[in-house]
């Protein structure tokens, strides 16, 4: 009984301690991903600033738009519904890969559900630039 | 007036909550009558006072008196009512009286409908039930007082949050907090028989139906909150591994084991230990649940630096409450006698093992929310914790759960037989195992895992099935007799079999809907035409329209199925006047038990949009098998047996069984 | 007082439910409800029913039954011993009665209002806004005369009257776009006048800092083509000749206008110095008229500015700026009772009795002729202490 409930409890362990390892998605800022030069492959959560005058929309909800911490600017390409606040020069976090072109693929686009929501991300990544005026 | 008298009643609430805590845990310990006679009445006074503070807040809601500071920032003189009143506990305010409200009217049915609990027990229980009370009661006028006032108050409002201006608000948070505070009870049960040093069998007869009762609030309000997200977001998911649904989950789980195992506590005086420690788990994760939607931690751990007021509060109740509870177990427990001993093959066993993958699930739960917190808050470091490390790590442990569930209520007490059992089982398999591979045929080898999860739902609702059909033994005693062994069942082996049924119906509706849905995103102009799955949906056009407090944009659709025109969809894209805020409003049309889903994007200039089109196969069976898993509970707890203590229920059992003789 | 009654009851309510059962109840352990043993063994006995009724079904075969009839059994007799235990030991003295009578009688309604009297605002009223809306007028501050006004066309947007009530106001609130928006309903809803194209012209005026535009020349020339005399058009009309760099044509309109008006009108001066400047200073470009603010009958574009973000002071300035205008009106063509009652009670909350007195005398003289309104005027003046 108590060896059954031992290698229960270790295999749980060990999956948790593995999904820790593979699967956590790290947030990154256009900086980062220019700098660190996170390559094809990575999966990646990248936050800042979506570009004034970026956003380009194609049919059928193809839209490319650069998202920006003000030093360095990232393109993304995204097909979906975009959030209903997402707007330029709004914070934006997008999750996806940078393609083998270097323009970031997104398959999630977030923006909170508030008018005056940063995502937390974002705002942090933008304060260590120094271009952050908000308050907290 | 009102106003200021619902603010006096919660100080009132406040201060004789803390006579509560002292005076009937005294008697008990003590073994003073009189001290342990003020429990009772005064839990339902508590309940009034919270009720009248709770009733004066929704009446200044509904009057748009903006001289209540909570009111003006939450409410709107042209919300419809339905929604003013919702916003009492739409706000963080309102929402932590109500579940003050809820804490209290769980005392109350105890000092209510308690009488057949021993006294010195239900005392205590309310005294430490009081404990709570006082300290978020001392919370909200500390930190979060509803009742601050306006000394100017402004004409308008700034209006509620248009996202949770939905029926599903109005319903889906007193649901999830009957839920979570439901498990206060039991927390109370499990301390006051810690100090009493009674944990016995008996112990988890009077407990379990009050565990019953918050574990059906909470499985509707999460199946609710569910349900509400899929169709107010607009993006078609029903369930994120959002931090916040994950803090409603993480106690459904742990209230999921403690039911089970208090179960075992109650037939056969085992795990009492370990039942007591789950006891004082499943509230302690409500807590947490509170302490991180409540704090703001999740928005940022650096508002929560900024502005620890209140952060710092809850997380002080809760390091008081986890703490003190532990430790008093820690004391405590080893004193506890072991009771009925049984081999690993039995139904003990099987309850063990339901506990244990359980108890891990929870773990991952944990793991997977706290996490990201705990690296942000030590190194800095960002990451998120997504649906992939939950699929990774919840799937492989539900599934062994999953597949042996059937097997768990035909084993006997004690020492079961596995090969009995099994046979029992043939017919469910067999069938289960015809499910998987009829899928196979239909859909062929690209997909392994879909057939082997619609068998795995199968195998669940026919188990629960079979187990029934066993119990009356249809082929040895022939119909009649079987109908007759069918009625007079037990409540709570029904409510076993129907829960367990509930669950398979979920999972057949997840798989289906993760594996098989469709979809589509089109840029529309009028008179366009988009197909899927043999549904041809026209675009109409758009046309604005305007709402008592929004103005929006809807679209048109018509929806044909072989030409001929079966429904017609308006989705909608809003914007709320007061704080000018956009939202995507979905049009589901529901077809059996799959749905239709349409949701609008970006209008573009020339009468074109953007239009996102799911075909959700068996989509609703994730609902509709939550809300069978609440009925069986339900019927768990209607079961009159497990009313027993006091002499006169078992008379009415003796005057119940002469009327089922007849029959048999 | 009633508020401090149900508080009393309240709270005496509270104490009560703690001292009544108290009182009541037996003292010691053995009494009407079950001591804890005794109540676990009533569970038991129940159990070993409940296995009698599951053999009977036969949901369990005999065996099965002979065990758990075993086991409950040895239950069953613990809880019996402790049964006995309990009856055995000695009965443990009396809570002290003073002690809970304290607590409950004075600790408790002492905290209670200690707390309250320290966070809650006894004397705050309820404001719910339909009784603030329907309250009467007098007692209300301009902002939720407005609000009621604004909610009344908002159900009825046709009602051409309203439009004119609100139009005013706006204006004197510095909101000169809403007055626009107000005047040309009026006028869609009540037809044109000399005096609503004016006024609406003047509104636009005011919305576009003090540039006469367009819209607001067609709408002075509008009310100039229904009656000539109209002075405010004719005063707009040639200010926007001098924008518009036309200055011998402005010159010879401002004359014009001069000519036949009374000197006391308050719009002279500002006229005369429009004039002054025409003749002898450069030509005033468009645009940038920037002195001729100050010279217009109304609030001024920089007072437009300016009212947005006033401060309480300024702001009653302006309420007071629209008492006068209401005294003025009174004072010309006379009015209803409930003006003058309006006009005295204001002159009363803005503390100025010698205003109210005079107001009042000349109530009194100007309703000579109706008793009844003398009574009703008489009978607020002895209550205001006037």
């Amino acid at each position: 009984m108590i060896g059954a409930a031992g290698a229960v409890l270790a295999a749980a362990v060990g999956l948790i301690l593995y999904a820790l390892n593979d699967q956590i998605v790290f947030f990154q800022s256009p900086t980062d991903v220019v700098e660190k030069g996170i390559g094809p492959g990575q999966r990646i959560r990248l936050g800042g600033l979506v570009e004034e005058g970026s956003v380009v929309r194609a049919d059928d909800a193809h839209v490319t738009f650069s998202v920006t911490d003000t030093s360095n600017t990232v393109k993304v390409t995204y097909t979906g519904i975009l959030p209903d606040l997402f707007r330029e020069g709004q914070g934006v976090v997008t999750e996806g890969m940078v393609g083998p072109d270097g323009v970031f693929v997104a398959d999630n686009v977030l923006a909170k559900h508030d008018e005056n929501y940063v995502p937390k991300e974002v705002a942090e990544a933008l304060k260590k630039q120094g271009v952050w005026k908000g308050d907290n | 007036m009102i106003v200021e008298l619902g603010h006096f009643a919660l100080v009132l609430a406040l201060v004789l909550s803390l006579v509560q805590s002292v005076l009937p845990v005294t008697g008990a310990l003590k073994g003073d009558n009189r001290l342990m006679a003020v429990a009772p009445p005064v839990s339902v006074m508590l309940f009034l006072l919270v009720g009248l503070s709770f009733a004066a807040l929704t009446m200044a809601y509904v009057t748009s008196d903006f001289s209540v500071v909570n009111v003006w920032e939450n409410s709107h003189s042209t919300k419809p009512l339905i929604y003013k009143i919702s916003g009492v506990w739409g706000n963080h305010e309102g929402s932590v009286l109500l579940w003050v409200l809820i804490l209290v009217f769980f005392g109350a049915l105890v000092g209510a409908f308690g009488s057949n609990i021993p006294a010195p027990l239900r005392s205590a229980t309310l005294s430490v039930q009081a404990w709570i009370t006082a300290g978020f009661l001392l919370f909200i006028l500390a930190t979060s007082n509803p009742f601050a006032r306006i000394a100017q108050a402004p004409i308008e409002g700034n209006d509620l949050n248009p996202i949770l201006q939905d029926i599903g608000l109005a319903i889906h948070p007193p649901l999830l907090y009957v839920g979570y505070v439901g498990f206060s009870i039991t927390f109370s049960f499990a301390v006051a028989a810690l100090m009493l040093g009674r944990i016995d069998a008996a112990w988890a007869r009077w407990v379990r139906p009050w565990t019953l009762l918050a574990w059906v609030f909470l499985t509707l309000g999460i199946s609710m909150g569910s349900y509400w997200a899929y169709y107010e977001l607009g993006w078609g998911g029903w369930w994120f591994w959002d931090p916040v649904e994950n803090a409603s989950l993480m106690p459904w789980l742990a209230g999921t084991a403690l039911l089970h195992s208090a179960l075992v506590m109650e037939k056969r005086e085992a795990l009492k230990v370990w039942t007591i420690l789950l006891a004082i788990f499943t509230f302690s994760l409500s807590l947490l649940g509170t302490f991180l939607v409540r704090s703001g931690v999740l928005t940022s751990v650096h508002a929560f630096a900024t502005d620890p007021a209140r952060g710092i509060f809850i997380l002080v109740l809760l390091c008081l409450f986890i703490g003190g509870s532990l430790t008093l177990y820690a004391w405590r427990a080893p004193m506890l006698k072991q009771g009925g001993l049984f081999a690993p093959i039995s139904r003990e066993g099987s309850l063990v093992l339901n506990n244990l993958f359980l108890t891990a699930a929870t773990v991952a739960v944990f793991v997977g929310t706290l996490y990201p917190l705990a690296l942000d808050i030590v190194t800095g470091e960002k990451i998120s914790v997504g649906a992939p490390f939950f699929n990774l790590t919840f799937g492989p442990i539900l599934v062994p759960l999953l597949m042996a569930i059937p097997f768990g209520p035909v084993l006997a007490w004690k020492r079961g037989d596995l090969l009995a059992a099994s046979q029992r089982l043939y017919a469910a398999f067999g069938i289960a195992l015809a499910a998987c591979l009829f899928c196979f045929w239909l859909w062929g080898m690209k997909m392994v895992l879909a057939p082997l999860g619609v068998g795995l739902a199968v195998w669940v609702m026919v188990g629960a099935a079979a187990e029934i059909l066993g119990r009356i033994r249809l082929r040895d005693v022939g119909l009649a007799r079987g109908i007759s062994r069918l009625t007079g069942l037990p409540g709570s082996v029904w409510g076993t079999a129907i829960a367990h049924f509930g669950v398979g119906v979920t999972l057949l509706g997840i798989v289906t809907a993760s594996a098989f849905q469709v979809e589509q995103i089109r840029t529309m102009k009028p008179q366009d035409i988009v197909s899927l799955e043999g549904f041809d949906m026209t675009f109409e056009g758009a046309v604005p329209r305007k709402g008592p407090n929004y103005t929006e944009e809807v679209a048109h659709f018509t929806v044909r199925q072989g030409g001929v025109e079966i429904a017609r969809l308006d989705p909608s894209k809003r914007v709320y006047t007061a704080r000018q805020m956009p939202t995507t409003e979905a049009a589901i049309l529901t077809l059996g038990v799959s749905q239709l889903y349409l949701s609008l994007g970006e209008s573009r200039g020339d009468g074109a949009v953007d239009v996102r089109v799911y075909y959700k196969p068996l989509i609703t069976l994730i609902w509709i098998g939550c809300v069978i898993m609440a009925f069986g509970g339900l019927v768990s707890i209607a079961d009159r047996r497990l009313r027993v203590g006091a002499p006169k229920p078992a008379r009415k059992s003796k005057a119940a069984a002469p009327a089922a003789q007849p029959a048999e | 007082m009633i508020f401090w009654i149900l508080i009393a009851a309240l709270t005496a309510a509270a104490a009560l439910t703690v001292l009544v059962p108290f009182a009541r109840a037996n003292a010691g352990r053995s009494g009407a409800s079950l001591t804890g043993a005794a109540a676990d063994a009533a569970v038991y006995r129940q159990q070993l029913a409940e296995v009698d009724k599951d053999l009977e079904r036969g949901v369990i075969d005999a065996e099965a039954a002979r065990a758990a009839r075993a086991e409950i059994a040895r239950r069953l007799l613990s809880a019996a011993d402790a049964e006995t235990a309990e009856a055995g030991s000695p009965v443990l003295a009396n809570w002290p009665r003073k002690l809970v009578f304290v607590v409950a009688a004075m600790l408790l309604p002492a905290g209670a209002f200690g707390i309250y009297t320290a966070i809650g605002e006894p004397d705050q009223p309820d404001q719910p806004l339909i009784a603030r809306l329907s309250a009467p007028a007098e007692t209300q501050s301009v902002q939720m005369l407005v609000a009621r006004v604004e909610r009344h066309l908002a159900d009825n947007p046709n009602d051409g009257e309203g439009w004119a009530v609100l139009a005013p106001v706006y204006l004197r609130m510095g909101n000169a776009q809403s007055a626009a928006q107000a005047y040309f309903n009026t006028i869609r809803l009540l037809g044109p006048t000399a005096k609503r194209q004016a006024d609406y012209g003047e509104a636009l005026t005011m919305a576009n800092n003090g540039i006469v535009s367009a819209d607001a020349n067609a709408a002075f020339e509008k009310s100039v083509e229904l009656d000539p005399k109209m002075a405010k058009a004719r005063f707009f009309l040639a200010l926007a000749l001098g924008q518009e760099g036309k200055t011998d044509a402005a010159v010879a309109a401002w004359n014009a206008l001069l000519d036949g008006a009374d000197p006391n009108e308050p719009w002279v001066p500002a006229a005369q110095r429009q004039l002054a400047e025409l003749k002898g200073g450069p030509v005033a470009a468009p645009g940038a008229a920037g002195g001729q603010g100050e010279a217009l009958p109304g609030p001024s574009a920089a007072d437009v500015t300016a009212a947005q973000s006033m401060n309480a002071d300024d702001r009653t300035a302006m309420i007071r700026g629209m008492v006068e205008n209401l005294a003025g009106r009174l004072a010309d063509g006379g009015g209803t009772v409930d003006e003058w009652l309006r006009l005295i009670r204001a002159y009363v909350v803005l503390d100025d009795k010698g205003k109210a007195e005079e107001a009042l005398a000349s109530a009194r003289q100007n309703l000579a002729d109706d008793a009844g309104a003398l009574s009703q005027i008489n009978a607020f003046a002895s209550e205001a202490g006037l």
